[in-house]
């Protein structure tokens, strides 16, 4: 193991309960994250790249079921700690998160400053003039001047209020910022902006992030790696070019082919059926039942993690002896 | 033209947000002057960022909101000014394929009277003729076998199948326009394609002409023969698509077709340059040119007068002083 690795995720699996039976919404995922590195993790609704953002920061809901594995952060298995030591200081001290649409759930009747500052003052014991003075110097830094820190969510635009909730990740200092869908609700300027904003705080500050997104052309604004999940597993993990230039799962090729391009003319492909269900998820290979070129093996054996050259791994049969 | 099925002249759609009687109403001009025709059989791919208005023209032009000024000719009529009580025959002649599936289609119908209702309406054909034609329409949106899905309720579909069957419904009268407002906007990655597919060949084969509604310019590339970009209620450039592509003119365009991510893993090391700011308030728009305030090229007459739509080439407008 290098050193500046930050994050070792082991084997992790999570289930929730429900009335039909048990959902495997994570499967035994494994990944490294160094430091100031981006991993982004792409995949259809309900294929569990949520569920594994919330599980890396152990928000679960009620429901759940069984969580496994290790999740090693800073040589630390955070996993295994107990829920008020997690809060104390692991959750939003060493890990934040962006949510999806989390700019709807700002406080209406708080001004943003207090909303940003508040962490501070809870888990870092602040008294609050400092603590507004070190948020608006977060604000200013997402781009928020001070005269529209004083101001009520509902004065801000759409955009404004994303980078308002981003500041509030960061006001912590967090190690690992878990990044779920961060522009999925904004339009396409905002999202440019909000994307080359993240670019520059990357850099500034040296940060690293989960990016989960359903938007391919969207991860290489960001992505040093690319993970795909299909059905609560990682199918394939590479260095984001290889994921453009060498796709080698079957599930990553299709993908890549359903993304329209602006520029350049092709003819964009559909992949057949929908994702299983996770609870009761198909034999062997749980992409087999909509791929197109299924072998026999793919129906009955789970495939292994093929190395197609250096941190390049896909979970796909057709790569046998290449 | 003689084959126009659709103009729309000077369109005005202002909504009041107060009135008062002794006060100054206040408008949000959610519309302000558009203008275009529509052939039938051609397809136009309306693109704009929220708020810019495109859902309110697109509702007008069913005359779901009644519009404050300008004419809407659909076939020959006027129907800008017509009482909804007179109205019967253009529901018969449009549809609509709206944004949610999960929320378009009645809960408690099955699927085969969710598709029969139109044809109740309008009176048309005897039991079993509509059964042939409920059929025949889920066939064409390839939702087989047909026993099998219409006598399912809308809870049993997946988002996919629902918007289907939203597309169904709206093609099942055999409209000559039908308006699809974000329709895939819901729907996942992998099933996007297959729905706007689904939608063109529709279009294809009952030479329907179609207003598709997005704010997403990567997909409408090969689906629709014009693009007309809205911004703020105005329509600042509307061309031919390839035309529209490869020479953009307008500098909001510029902007947009800049911000849209290409699947490029050297785009995470470059800032892109985005316009600064956020569209204008439309209670209030800017007195000239509604982009001027973000535009990078912005010139004196820009923020005073409002730039005249012009066709600089054939087919090709666009509403812009850099080019009058």
């Amino acid at each position: 193991m290098e050193n500046n690795n930050l994050l070792k995720v082991q084997n992790f699996s999570l289930s929730y309960r429900t009335r039909k039976g048990d959902v495997e919404a994570v499967n035994n995922i494994s990944f490294e994250l160094r430091k100031g590195e981006t991993l982004a993790i792409v995949g259809e609704s309900g294929c569990g790249k949520s569920s594994l953002a919330r599980g890396l920061i152990r928000l679960f809901p009620r429901n759940i079921k069984r969580v496994d594995g290790k999740i090693i952060l800073d040589g630390r298995d955070v996993l295994s700690l107990d829920e008020e030591t997690f809060r104390k200081e692991v959750r939003w001290r060493e890990i934040s998160m962006v949510f999806q649409g989390a700019m709807n759930s700002l406080n209406p009747v708080l001004r943003v400053v207090f909303q940003v500052a508040e962490p501070l003052m809870v888990h870092f014991g602040m008294d609050r003039n400092s603590a507004f003075k070190r948020a608006k110097e977060i604000l200013g830094l997402v781009g928020i001047s001070s005269a529209f820190a004083e101001r009520y969510p509902f004065e801000l635009s759409g955009g404004m209020k994303q980078r308002v909730v981003i500041a509030m990740a960061l006001i912590t200092n967090p190690k690992l910022l878990l990044l779920d869908e961060p522009t999925s609700a904004l339009d396409i300027i905002t999202q440019e902006n909000i994307m080359n904003l993240l670019k520059m705080l990357k850099k500034e500050l040296n940060l690293t992030y989960i990016f989960i997104t359903h938007d391919i052309a969207l991860t290489s604004e960001l992505a040093d790696r690319m993970a795909v999940m299909y059905a609560g597993e990682i199918v394939e993990i590479s260095p984001v070019e290889d994921f453009y230039r060498n796709p080698s799962h079957m599930y990553t090729k299709l993908l890549l082919d359903s993304v329209p391009t602006l520029r350049k003319d092709k003819n964009l492909k559909s992949i057949p059926g929908s994702p299983p269900s996770l609870i009761d998820p198909p034999s062997g290979c749980r992409f087999h039942p909509r791929c197109p070129s299924v072998m026999d093996i793919c129906k009955v054996k789970e495939p292994p993690f093929y190395k197609i050259k250096e941190g390049h791994f896909a979970k796909c049969y057709l790569n046998e002896g290449r | 033209m003689n084959n126009e099925l659709l103009r729309v002249e000077e369109l005005k759609v202002w909504f009041d947000i107060k009135k008062g009687l002794f006060s100054k109403p206040v408008y949000v001009k959610a519309v302000d002057g558009v203008n275009f025709t529509l052939n039938a059989g051609e397809s136009i791919s309306l693109v704009g960022e929220s708020g810019s208005g495109k859902t309110t023209l697109g509702k007008t032009i069913l005359r779901l909101y009644k519009p404050t000024g300008g004419k809407i000719i659909f076939d020959g009529k006027d129907i800008s000014d017509s009482d909804l009580k007179n109205m019967k025959w253009y529901r018969r002649e449009t549809g609509l394929v709206q944004q949610d599936p999960f929320g378009a289609l009645p809960p408690h119908f099955t699927i085969y009277r969710i598709l029969e209702e139109p044809l109740i309406i309008h009176s048309i054909g005897n039991k079993s003729e509509r059964r042939d034609m409920i059929y025949q329409a889920l066939e064409e949106v390839r939702l087989t076998p047909v026993e099998d899905f219409a006598p399912k309720y809308p809870h049993m579909l997946s988002g996919g199948q629902m918007q289907r069957v939203v597309i169904a419904r709206a093609l099942i009268m055999r409209p000559k326009l039908v308006i699809a407002d974000e329709p895939v906007s819901m729907l996942d990655a992998s099933v996007r394609v297959e729905i706007l597919e689904l939608l063109r060949s529709m279009q294809d084969r009952h030479k329907t002409s179609l207003i598709y509604i997005t704010h997403d310019l990567a997909t409408v590339r090969m689906f629709t023969h014009w693009i007309f970009i809205m911004y703020a209620g105005e329509i600042v450039e509307r061309a031919l698509t390839k035309e529209l592509l490869s020479n953009p003119l307008h500098p909001y365009t510029n902007a947009l077709l800049n911000a849209i991510p290409e699947p490029n893993p050297e785009n995470r090391n470059i800032l892109k340059e985005v316009p600064p700011g956020e569209p204008p308030d439309l209670v209030n728009p800017p007195l000239g040119c509604r982009f001027a305030p973000r535009c990078s090229q912005a010139k004196d007459i820009c923020s005073k007068e409002r730039p005249p739509e012009l066709e600089i080439k054939d087919k090709h407008w666009v509403r812009c002083w850099l080019y009058s």
